[in-house]
C-alpha cells in the first residue's frame, strides 16, 4: 500500500458514519409497506438515476471488467455502448415509463409482483421470487468478496472479520431503512464514485501525453500480446479479437451481449422504476443517467486498456505481467503505483461505495423476494400476515447465504457469478417482462412457458455445455465423464444466445396457441399506459 | 482515427461519448415532459 493505513481508516469511518446517517434517517422515513418496498413512489430523478447507477455498477465491474480491458483490450468499450444505450436510455425511455405506469395500475411494489399482477399468477411471483432467493445470493456472495478484499488489503484487516463487517453494516440499513435508505446511500456512494473516476479519466490521459498520444502508444503495442493469447483471437489492445475465436465470442457473447441486455431484467433495478412519480422523473433520470455510466464503465474500461502503456513506459512490461498475470490486479496495481497517494486513497472509498450500494440493493431486492412474493403472495395468498418481519428476516437470512458463500466458494466460481446472474435473468425475466408491458395478447399460459423454459434452458446449458460454468461446476464431468456435451463453439456461447430467443419464441408460441387473458384484465393493465409515454 | 486503427474500436468509443451526450440532450428536451398529478397516479 502507497497510502497510510490510520489516514485510510479514518476516511473511511468517516464514510461509514455519513452511510449509518443517511439510513438512520431512511428509517425515520420509512413508515409504510410501500415505503419500505418502493421508497414511497416519490424519489428525485437525480437520487433515482444515481442508486440505479451505482447499484447496476458494483466493484466487480470497476476492477473486473477494468481488468478484462487491461488484459483483452478496448474491444469491451461496445459494453459501455450497451449499457448506455440499453442500460439508460431504452430502460427508463421505454420500458422504465411503463413499468411505472403497469405498477401503479397494479399496485405492484416488487418486480416478480408486477409480473405475477400482469398475468394473474401467484406461480410467477412465487416462483420469480424463489429464482432471485436461490441464485441472487451468488451475485451478492461474489459483490461482497470484491469488498471485503478490498478493506483486506487497504485496511491490513482480517478477510474473515471484512466479509462480516461489510454485511452487518449494510445489513442494518437495510432491514430498518428499506428501500429508501438503500436509494439514499446509493446515491451518495453514486456521487463518491462519479467523482473518484471522473479524476482517475483525466489524470491518466495527462499523464500518457493526451488522448491520441496514448492511444496510439497503445496501438503501437500489438506486437507485445503474449503468444497464449494470441492463440485465442487477441490481436491487440485497440482492435477487436479475430472474428469467431474463443476470445470473440467471450467478448460478445457473455460480455457484451449477456451483461449488455441482461440489465434489462434485473429486478433490482426494475423495481426502481416504480420509486418515481411520474415519467417526468423518468426522462430528467436519464440527463445524469447517461453520463453517470460512461464515467464508471467507460473510464475503468479505457485506463484499463490504457494502463499497459503506463505499465511499458514504467517497467518495460504489459499490465498483465506487471500485475503477476491475475487479471482482477490490474486496475489495483495501475492505481497503486500510477496515481498520487491522496487518489489512491479516494479510490479505495470509490470501490467500497461501489460493492456497498450494489449489495444494498441486492440485499432489499432478494428480502422482498423472500418476504412479499414468496412468502406473503405466494404462500399465504395475498393475506398481509407478518410480511415486513418476514422480508426483514428474509434480508437477514439471505445475508448469511451470502456471507457463507463468501467464505466458502472457489473463487472460480464466483468471479462467473455476475455474468450467471444476468444471463438467468434476461432468459427468465426478459421475454415475459417485455411481453406484459408491450403486449397485450401474451397471456399467463406464454408467460408460465417462457419463464420455465428461459430458467431451465439457461441452467442446462450453464451446467452442461458452456465450458467456463460447466468444467468449474463439474456435475457434466460427474454424470457424463466429459466436462461439456457440446465441444467447439457452441462450449465457448453463452447461454443467453441459446435461452433467451428460445424463451420469446416459447412465449409467443404458447400465448397464441392458448386463449387470450380477461379482456378487462388487460384493459386495466393498459390503461393510460401509452397517455403516460406521450408529453404532457 | 484518435491512435487507433481498428474502426470496431474508434466506433464503439465515439458511441460511448455520443450515447452520454444523447442521454443528456434527451433529458433536457424532455425535462418538463411526462408530469403527472397525483390524483391520476
Amino acid at each position: 500500500m502507497a497510502v497510510s493505513t490510520p489516514i485510510l481508516g479514518i476516511a473511511v469511518l468517516i464514510y461509514m458514519m455519513v452511510v449509518i446517517y443517511i439510513g438512520w434517517i431512511g428509517y425515520k422515513q420509512t413508515k409504510s409497506t410501500e415505503d419500505f418496498m418502493l421508497a414511497g413512489r416519490k424519489v428525485n430523478p437525480l437520487v433515482l438515476a444515481l442508486s440505479y447507477g451505482a447499484a447496476f455498477i458494483s466493484t466487480s465491474a470497476i476492477v473486473g471488467f477494468g481488468g478484462y480491458a487491461g488484459a483483452f483490450g478496448m474491444g469491451v468499450l461496445w459494453l459501455v455502448f450497451m449499457n448506455i444505450f440499453v442500460g439508460i436510455f431504452i430502460a427508463f425511455v421505454v420500458f422504465g415509463a411503463r413499468t411505472r405506469r403497469l405498477g401503479v395500475n397494479l399496485k405492484a411494489v416488487t418486480f416478480p409482483e408486477l409480473i405475477g399482477r400482469r398475468f394473474q399468477s401467484r406461480f410467477i411471483q412465487g416462483f420469480a421470487g424463489a429464482l432471485i432467493t436461490i441464485f441472487m445470493p451468488l451475485y451478492a456472495g461474489s459483490v461482497l468478496i470484491g469488498g471485503a478484499r478490498f478493506m483486506e488489503t487497504a485496511l491490513n484487516m482480517d478477510y474473515n472479520s471484512a466479509v462480516l463487517i461489510l454485511a452487518v453494516i449494510v445489513a442494518a440499513y437495510v432491514i430498518t431503512g428499506g428501500l429508501i435508505a438503500v436509494m439514499y446511500t446509493d446515491a451518495l456512494q453514486g456521487a463518491l464514485m462519479f467523482v473518484g473516476m471522473a479524476i482517475l479519466f483525466f489524470l491518466t490521459y495527462a499523464k500518457l501525453g493526451g488522448v491520441v498520444e496514448a492511444h496510439q502508444a497503445l496501438t503501437n503495442m500489438a506486437h507485445m500480446v503474449p503468444e497464449n493469447l494470441a492463440a485465442v483471437g487477441h490481436t491487440g489492445w485497440t482492435s477487436m479479437p479475430v472474428f469467431g475465436s474463443p476470445t470473440w465470442w467471450t467478448l460478445v457473447s457473455t460480455i457484451v451481449l449477456g451483461v449488455g441486455i441482461g440489465v434489462l431484467a434485473q429486478p433490482q433495478l426494475a423495481v426502481r422504476f416504480m420509486t418515481v412519480k411520474d415519467t417526468r422523473s423518468l426522462n430528467r433520470a436519464v440527463l445524469s443517467g447517461g453520463p453517470f455510466i460512461f464515467m464508471m464503465a467507460g473510464v475503468a474500461y479505457v485506463v484499463g486498456a490504457l494502463s499497459n502503456v503506463y505499465f511499458l513506459e514504467t517497467r518495460g512490461m504489459i499490465s498483465l505481467e506487471a500485475a503477476g498475470g491475475n487479471i482482477d490486479a490490474i486496475i489495483p496495481a495501475y492505481i497503486n503505483s500510477a496515481m498520487p497517494d491522496y487518489f489512491v486513497i479516494f479510490f479505495l472509498l470509490t470501490l467500497l461505495a461501489a460493492a456497498m450500494s450494489t449489495l444494498s440493493s441486492q440485499f432489499h431486492t432478494m428480502g422482498t423476494a423472500i418476504g412479499h412474493d414468496f412468502y406473503r403472495e405466494f404462500l399465504m395468498k395475498g393475506k398481509l400476515g407478518h410480511t415486513i418481519s418476514i422480508t426483514k428476516i428474509g434480508i437477514a437470512v439471505t445475508i448469511v447465504i451470502s456471507v457463507i458463500l463468501a467464505y466458502i466458494l472457489p473463487f472460480s466460481i464466483i468471479a462467473r457469478a455476475t455474468a450467471i446472474f444476468f444471463g438467468l435473468c434476461a432468459a427468465a425475466f426478459l421475454p415475459m417482462y417485455t411481453g406484459a408491458l408491450f403486449w397485450k395478447r401474451m397471456n399467463k399460459q406464454g408467460a408460465i412457458a417462457s419463464l420455465l423454459v428461459g430458467t431451465f434452458t439457461s441452467l442446462f446449458w450453464l451446467t452442461f455445455v458452456h465450458a467456463k460454468e460447466a468444467s468449474a461446476l463439474g456435475i457434466s464431468r460427474a454424470l457424463f465423464g466429459v466436462d461439456t456435451i457440446l465441444t467447439g463453439t457452441w462450449s465457448v456461447v453463452d447461454p443467453i444466445l441459446i435461452a433467451t430467443p428460445l424463451a420469446f419464441i416459447t412465449a409467443v408460441v404458447v400465448s397464441l396457441a392458448t386463449q387470450p387473458d380477461p379482456e378487462d384484465h388487460v384493459d386495466k393493465c393498459f390503461s393510460s399506459l401509452n397517455k403516460s409515454d406521450r408529453p404532457a | 482515427m484518435l491512435g487507433i486503427d481498428d474502426p470496431q474500436i474508434w466506433i464503439a468509443y465515439l458511441l460511448c461519448f455520443l450515447s452520454a451526450i444523447g442521454c443528456i440532450i434527451y433529458g433536457m428536451i424532455h425535462w418538463n415532459d411526462g408530469k403527472e398529478n397525483e390524483e391520476a397516479c
